[in-house]
């Protein structure tokens, strides 16, 4: 997810204009920018009461938490839970598929079968749930696999790409100095390409959780309120007025479990580089 | 030696089949469909009806929606474009205030859109909590559901800087160093190293970074819905309210909003794809 960058050289930094002070203020600026709008989730989400001029909650408790230990709150967290995976579950290996079969075409139609890949990229989400509405519910398609059909194609664009760019720096002589050495193409898939694809794999796993996980449009208009997933809840909570400590920790609570897989996927990555 | 992994191209093109199939079906079944739905043929119940109504019928108020969205849409990409261009060389000049403003940014990628919206609303709204830290002007505008839809953009310019900050650095980190370090020993300034080296190293990522932003922001609903002002209603929005309306009228008007958006992506796509071929053969 995160490149990993090369130390500056010795004029890039230089190269920020108006000096140490100026270099200082831009940085705090940019980090203000990043920072401020998540300032009143946290704040709201731990807030008792917080009312009009005050800048921050005269009294703190976590009602917005304990509100949401209900049996529902749990069904839809499994919901998304299984939404997440199972869309990257399918997008993950679909995309490697993808992705190895451009690199083995011709030009002419590795050039179309990228240009597939990527079309969904093109079609606004909401406008490809609508037209397949109807077919679907003409083929009498259970919503919660018509949602994932549809999200599955939303995140193919994503998880190919990402064993695109693998692939393209990818050295196909390790795996052939291990069939030189008498493995199986098996094992030589076993033991050299996917243990050299695995960081291409989570992140496009990563990315094709996060269509499912995240997803609002095609759980509202497919799933027709029979899915109920985490950020339906929020998008109830978030339509009203009224709900700020609920929306607020509702939303800490969709937004930790990603940020603890990308810690758990950039971490070891990172610490690797260092080595 | 024939390995698997340059597979013969009948091989290959069997490879492709499961993640093609499935792009192939969704999109043509869909659009297909949402094209007969907006000429009547294909109704939710009775007979099948050729019909212009839902194209002719409201023509003023689809044109007001999409132009509303391609002023949102074009706004939010110049100003994710400006502030995910300072990021990124911000990440690249400076070592270590660069490294925590990398992850910061990059930590906000998987945040979905919902959740910026809600975060934007607290930040935003009447005696919200930037209106609180100025001491609640009575001079504070209405900046959610208020005329510009300014809220709107505020979250996609927040989520999407952070985005085009990431493919920028993905694509110049690797060469942008030694270039640089070329042209301080030719004797450019640092501002010039800025505008002569990094930024037209920087111009492919960010023509593509910015037709993802355009077409992804005029068709995203969420942050439209929950930020904008009733009217003049985005496509989005107006095209989710016509289809989950009960008048079963409303369904082929749904779909012409929904394919107008279609129809405005792909010219957006189109005319960069165009100005990047007119970039390249300058160089």
């Amino acid at each position: 997810m995160i490149p990993t960058l090369q130390p500056a050289s010795a004029s890039m930094r230089r190269t920020l204009p108006g000096g140490f002070p100026m270099q200082l203020i831009l940085g705090f600026l940019l980090i203000l920018w990043i920072v401020l709008p998540m300032a009143p989730v946290f704040l709201w989400s731990i807030a008792g009461q917080w009312r009009a001029p005050a800048v921050l909650p005269s009294s703190y408790s976590l009602q917005g938490f304990s509100a949401l230990i209900t049996p529902d709150t749990a069904r839809a967290a499994a919901s998304s839970l299984s939404l997440g995976f199972g869309v990257a579950m399918i997008a993950t290996p679909l995309g490697y598929l993808g992705a190895v079969a451009v690199r083995g075409l011709p030009a002419v139609p590795g050039r179309a079968v990228e240009f597939v890949l990527l079309a969904p990229l093109a079609i606004p989400p909401f406008a490809l749930v609508m037209g397949s509405n109807v077919a679907l519910l003409r083929l009498y398609v259970s919503p919660t696999f018509g949602v994932i059909l549809v999200l599955v194609v939303t995140a193919l664009p994503y998880t190919a790409f990402m064993f695109r760019s693998a692939l393209a720096s990818y050295d196909q002589r390790f795996e052939e100095v291990a069939r030189s050495l008498g493995a199986s193409p098996g094992q030589a898939a076993r033991t050299v390409r996917y243990p050299l694809l695995a960081s291409a794999a989570a992140r496009a796993f990563f990315l094709a959780f996060l269509v499912g996980w995240g997803d609002y449009i095609a759980t509202l208009l497919i799933g027709g309120g029979q899915l109920r997933t985490l950020p339906m809840l929020l998008g109830s909570a978030a339509s009203a007025t009224g709900n700020e400590q609920l929306t607020a920790a509702l939303s800490l609570t969709i937004i930790v479990p990603p940020l603890i897989l990308l810690a758990g996927l950039t971490l070891p990555a990172r610490v690797r580089g260092r080595q | 030696m024939t390995s698997r992994m340059t597979p013969g191209t009948g091989h290959a093109a069997l490879l492709a089949l499961p993640a093609v199939l499935p792009i192939v079906v969704v999109l043509a079944v869909s659009l297909v469909a949402a094209a007969l739905q907006s000429l009547g043929l294909m109704p939710f119940i009775g007979p099948p009806q050729l019909s212009g109504d839902a194209w002719t019928g409201d023509v003023q108020t689809l044109v007001r929606s999409g132009l509303a969205s391609v002023y949102i849409a074009s706004i939010s990409t110049v100003l994710s474009l400006a502030v995910g261009f300072v990021l990124a060389a911000y990440v690249l000049t400076m070592p270590r205030m660069g490294r925590l403003v990398e992850t910061l940014s990059a930590a906000t990628i998987p945040i979905p859109h919902l959740i910026g919206a809600g975060a934007i609303g607290l930040l935003l709204s009447d005696s919200g909590f930037l209106d609180r830290l100025l001491g609640m002007p009575d001079s504070f505008p209405a900046l959610v559901a208020g005329p510009g839809f300014l809220a709107v953009i505020a979250e996609y310019a927040w989520k999407e800087s952070a985005f085009v900050a990431l493919v920028v650095l993905g694509s110049i980190s690797r060469s942008v160093g030694d270039l640089c370090d070329a042209a301080a020993t030719l004797g450019a300034t640092a501002g010039q190293r800025i505008l002569r080296v990094v930024l037209p190293l920087a111009v492919p990522s960010l023509a593509i970074s910015a037709v993802i932003v355009f077409v992804y922001t005029l068709g995203s609903y969420e942050a439209a819905w929950l930020l904008g002002p009733v009217s003049p209603e985005p496509l989005p929005v107006r095209a989710v309210r016509l289809f989950g309306s009960v008048d079963l009228a409303a369904r082929p008007q749904a779909m012409a909003t929904a394919l107008v958006t279609v129809a405005v992506s792909a010219v957006a796509i189109l005319a960069v794809v165009f100005l990047l071929r007119r970039f390249r053969s300058l160089r």
